[in-house]
């Protein structure tokens, strides 16, 4: 037989020579990220100011601001780990370094409620400066730098308009969003929901532009577009000519300027399907002062003897006045009702019923007592003749109200 | 493996007695082997027949035939391409289970959870390269073991059962990739399942229902990302470990690799083999003597067998730890991809198939015919009557192939020649038609040569 101890001894030798190298690689990659690097630098740095404390504070460890309710982690900050400024207050440090600007907008904006993505785009998951910055293929939201908006013209303030607008999208007019709030109300000018669809209303001549931002743009034609072949570039080009885009075009030319035609176009591309928390949308709608926004016990209307009374009883919990109004049991979105008839004329309920909105426009003093109710006018409930009757008979019997017993 | 001494009888083993104590006025060279062995060797067989039996008792090495023919041990044989499959399949158990702590088979979640693991999982990116890697070479080098198989005539007689085991295994290591590709959710796995499933729906008949069965429903969601999940995980593997086991076994029943077959050995179910009174192993160390289900085509003697271990282990250690350090080396140079999340509504262009489904694809764009506004859809016969009519063609060609059983064991006999040609003739045009379908298709699917640049596709900033 041939026992040959030494059989593939070198072969052997080499392989683990080879796998042990492997290994050896693979430690150094993983015990040497490139955020570590940064935090050693800005040690030294600080240390090298005489900053001792500051240096000290300096973590070793991937840091990152965890948003559940984005379905984020931003972990930008395990490089630019004195973004809020708790490491040093120095304020003379290189860009890695310094803080964030403390702008109006950002205490309403609270890095631990917010981070850093949500506003500024970038792959917050990533812990490389490339990937990081979006600047990949793989990745379709890249920061929004200086030097990307330059390439449109813009400043990185107005190219981040379009992030505050995924939120402020209902707003009419946001503090800080100066080309955004121009294009809206450009929007509403020219009347474009005539022609294009938007948020379930709109004409249907054209396009619907609820998600306008979220179009794939390689199903946009760019043989007529000059610059770089980007969907913002895009838009610019067709808001200023549509005919010079798209040949016949049915989109009327209306002669706006640079700034405009921009402006709409980071409407466009702001128009994403992207779903925040309501708590993050802020509420468009002024809230009425001094009354519950929200009826959670109603007190239901009490019975009623006649006939008549009987179907005005109907007719209230029917259409839901009891959701408004409560009977002897104070204000909710509107006034008790208790005494009404006592306090009106029959005349004038009727009027009242028939269309609330023409009472208050002709009279001052109902203007100035629907300020009590946030300026809510009750909704036309579009009565007949013979309910109203009906309600007439039913709120007859209601019982006086507590202070004129 | 400081097992040997100088002037030591060949048929001896060489390892000292335990308890032996050192031999009295010997050189320190000699004291300090007679250390080694006594830290290294717990126990001294008294014989071969001791060895062996310790062998075929032994959990991890019961497996292995007590003594192994010198041929089949070459290089230049079999190439050790199922060891390396089978190295690659325990690579990617043990780091697909580590996997498996990080990962979510949520549509809302697996995309982010692998970006943890490629970003801050303590070696998470090591994880997910290795295991992208080890798939794509397992595909590779069981295809090439196949090829093998066919080449050296060994799927002939008694084993073209494993043979037909073979080609399931081949089937179910595709479909483990194809499955493993949907899992990250990012738009490379939802596209490339998308033209996956879409070729599987264009079988006769049929193909809605698999495809129905396979993405549970009608479109690629939640229920699919689970089903290719569980499949991914616990079924297929657990196929592969059970046939995989048969395999083996198939290899040692049917008489070990057909390297070692004697050049003519009679046709069909021959009469059992004569017991070779010089074997003193038995199956799996189970039944006493010779087993007769073992196929020993003719006797060996001694001299042209080796033991196995150390022989077979120190080769398996030095393919694995090759393999190892293969795998490691290429996901340190080149990462597993993760593009931008699944987008349904968002097609990227080009979408391609998993690479090793990418001659079909090519065969489904070819073979799409456009007369005016009518499409002739090209998902039959590229889809399913190419590669159905290749499989079955390989199921059944054990049993049509009429090449002279001398041919076996050896690349490519001269009689064998009209096969073989065809074989690497498909094996090529496949081949080919991956790499036009890898390098050549750019966006809208058009051909670019490699060296052309491919137009740059609009992005939104």
């Amino acid at each position: 037989m041939r026992f040959a101890p030494n059989r593939d001894f070198w072969a052997l030798l080499a392989v683990s020579a080879a796998a042990f190298a492997a290994v050896v690689a693979v430690a150094y990659r993983e015990y040497t990220p490139e955020w570590q690097h940064h935090m050693n630098e800005f040690r030294a740095y600080l240390k090298a100011r005489g900053a001792f404390d500051a240096a000290g504070a300096v973590p070793n460890t991937v840091q990152q601001i965890w948003l559940p309710a984005l379905d984020r982690v931003d972990r930008c900050i395990s490089c630019h780990a004195n973004y809020d400024g708790s490491i040093t207050a120095l304020t003379d440090l290189p860009p890695l370094y310094r803080a964030h600007p403390d702008l109006p907008y950002l205490a309403k904006h609270p890095f631990p409620t917010f981070g850093c993505t949500a506003c500024h785009g970038g792959q917050g998951f990533a812990t490389d400066e490339v990937a990081a910055h979006g600047e990949i293929s793989e990745w379709d939201d890249p920061l929004l730098s200086t030097a990307l908006a330059s390439t449109y013209g813009l400043t990185r303030a107005q190219l981040m308009e379009i992030k505050c607008n995924t939120c402020h999208r209902h707003d009419d007019s946001t503090p800080g969003m100066d080309l955004i709030n121009m294009a809206k109300a450009i929007f509403d000018k020219k009347h474009c929901t005539s022609c294009h669809g938007f948020e379930g209303g709109g004409g249907l001549a054209s396009s619907d532009l609820t998600y306008d931002g979220d179009n794939n743009p390689e199903l946009l034609d760019f043989s007529n577009v000059t610059g770089p072949k980007t969907a913002l570039n895009w838009q610019v080009q067709h808001f200023e000519s549509p005919q010079k885009v798209i040949n016949r075009s049915g989109m009327p030319n209306y002669r706006l300027n640079d700034a405009q035609a921009e402006a709409l176009a980071l409407l466009m591309l702001s128009w994403q399907r992207l779903t925040f928390p309501p708590e993050y949308v802020p509420s468009a709608r002024r809230r009425p002062p001094a009354v519950l926004p929200v009826v959670r016990q109603v007190p239901y209307p009490p019975p009623a003897t006649g006939q008549l009374a009987e179907q005005g009883r109907y007719v209230f919990s029917n259409r839901g006045c009891n959701t408004c109004h409560t009977v002897g049991g104070g204000s909710l979105i509107g006034p008790d009702l208790a005494g009404v008839t006592q306090r009106r004329s029959d005349q004038w309920i009727a009027t009242w019923l028939k269309d609330p909105a023409a009472v208050v426009e002709k009279s001052q003093d109902l203007q100035a007592w629907s300020h009590e109710f946030g300026d809510i006018i009750m909704p036309n409930q579009n009565l007949a003749e013979g309910d109203i009757n009906a309600l007439m008979a039913y709120m007859k019997e209601f019982p006086p109200a507590p202070q004129q017993q | 493996m400081a097992t040997a001494t100088e002037g030591s009888t060949p048929n001896r083993l060489q390892a000292p007695l335990v308890g032996v104590p050192p031999p009295p006025r010997c050189g320190l060279r000699a004291r300090l082997q007679w250390l080694w062995r006594w830290v290294t060797w717990t126990w001294s067989p008294a014989s071969e027949r001791e060895a062996s039996t310790a062998i075929v008792e032994n959990l991890w090495l019961h497996w292995f035939p007590a003594k192994i023919v010198e041929e089949s041990f070459s290089w230049r044989y079999s190439l050790w391409l199922g060891a390396i499959s089978a190295f690659l399949f325990l690579i990617l158990t043990v780091n697909g289970v580590l996997l498996m702590f990080f990962y979510v088979p949520s549509t809302q979640q697996a995309y982010w959870s692998i970006k943890d693991i490629d970003y801050v999982v303590g070696f998470g990116w090591l994880l997910r390269n290795q295991h992208r890697w080890a798939a794509h070479l397992m595909v590779l080098v069981v295809f090439l073991h196949m090829l093998r198989v066919f080449f050296t005539g060994a799927y002939r007689a008694q084993r073209a059962a494993n043979w037909l085991v073979g080609l399931t295994l081949l089937l179910i290591t595709l479909l483990l990739s194809f499955t493993g590709y949907l899992l990250p959710w990012d738009q490379l796995a939802f596209w490339a399942v998308t033209v996956g499933t879409n070729i599987a729906q264009e079988a006769p008949f049929v193909g809605r229902g698999i495809r129905f069965v396979l993405l549970g429903g009608t479109q690629i969601g939640q229920s699919a990302l689970v089903r290719f999940y569980v499949l991914h995980v616990v079924v297929l593997p657990a196929a592969v470990l059970v046939l995989f086991a048969y395999h083996m076994w198939r290899v040692r029943r049917d008489g070990g690799m057909a390297v070692t077959d004697p050049a003519a050995m009679p046709i069909g179910p021959a009469e059992p083999a004569s017991p070779v009174v010089t074997k003193t192993y038995s199956l799996f160390g189970i039944t006493p003597g010779t087993s007769l289900e073992v196929r020993a085509a003719r006797p060996r003697s001694d001299e042209e067998a080796i033991p196995s271990s150390p022989h077979l282990l120190r080769r398996l250690i030095l393919v694995y730890l090759a393999v190892f350090a293969l795998t490691i080396v290429l996901s340190l140079i080149s990462g597993a991809p993760l593009e931008t999340p699944a987008n349904p509504a968002l097609t990227p262009n080009p979408a391609k198939a998993p690479w090793y489904f990418l001659w079909l694809q090519e065969l489904v764009s070819s073979t799409t015919v456009r007369v005016g506004g009518v499409t002739i859809s090209g998902g039959l016969i590229g889809g399913i009557l190419v590669p159905g009519i290749l499989l079955a063609a390989a199921v059944l060609w054990p049993f049509a192939d009429r090449s002279p059983l001398h041919t076996i064991g050896r690349w490519f006999p001269r009689e064998r020649r009209l096969q073989n040609a065809v074989m690497i003739l498909i094996a090529l045009g496949i081949l080919g038609l991956v790499l036009i379908g890898m390098l050549g298709r750019g966006p809208y699917w058009q051909l670019y040569w490699p060296w052309q640049a491919w137009p740059v596709l609009p992005r939104r900033l």
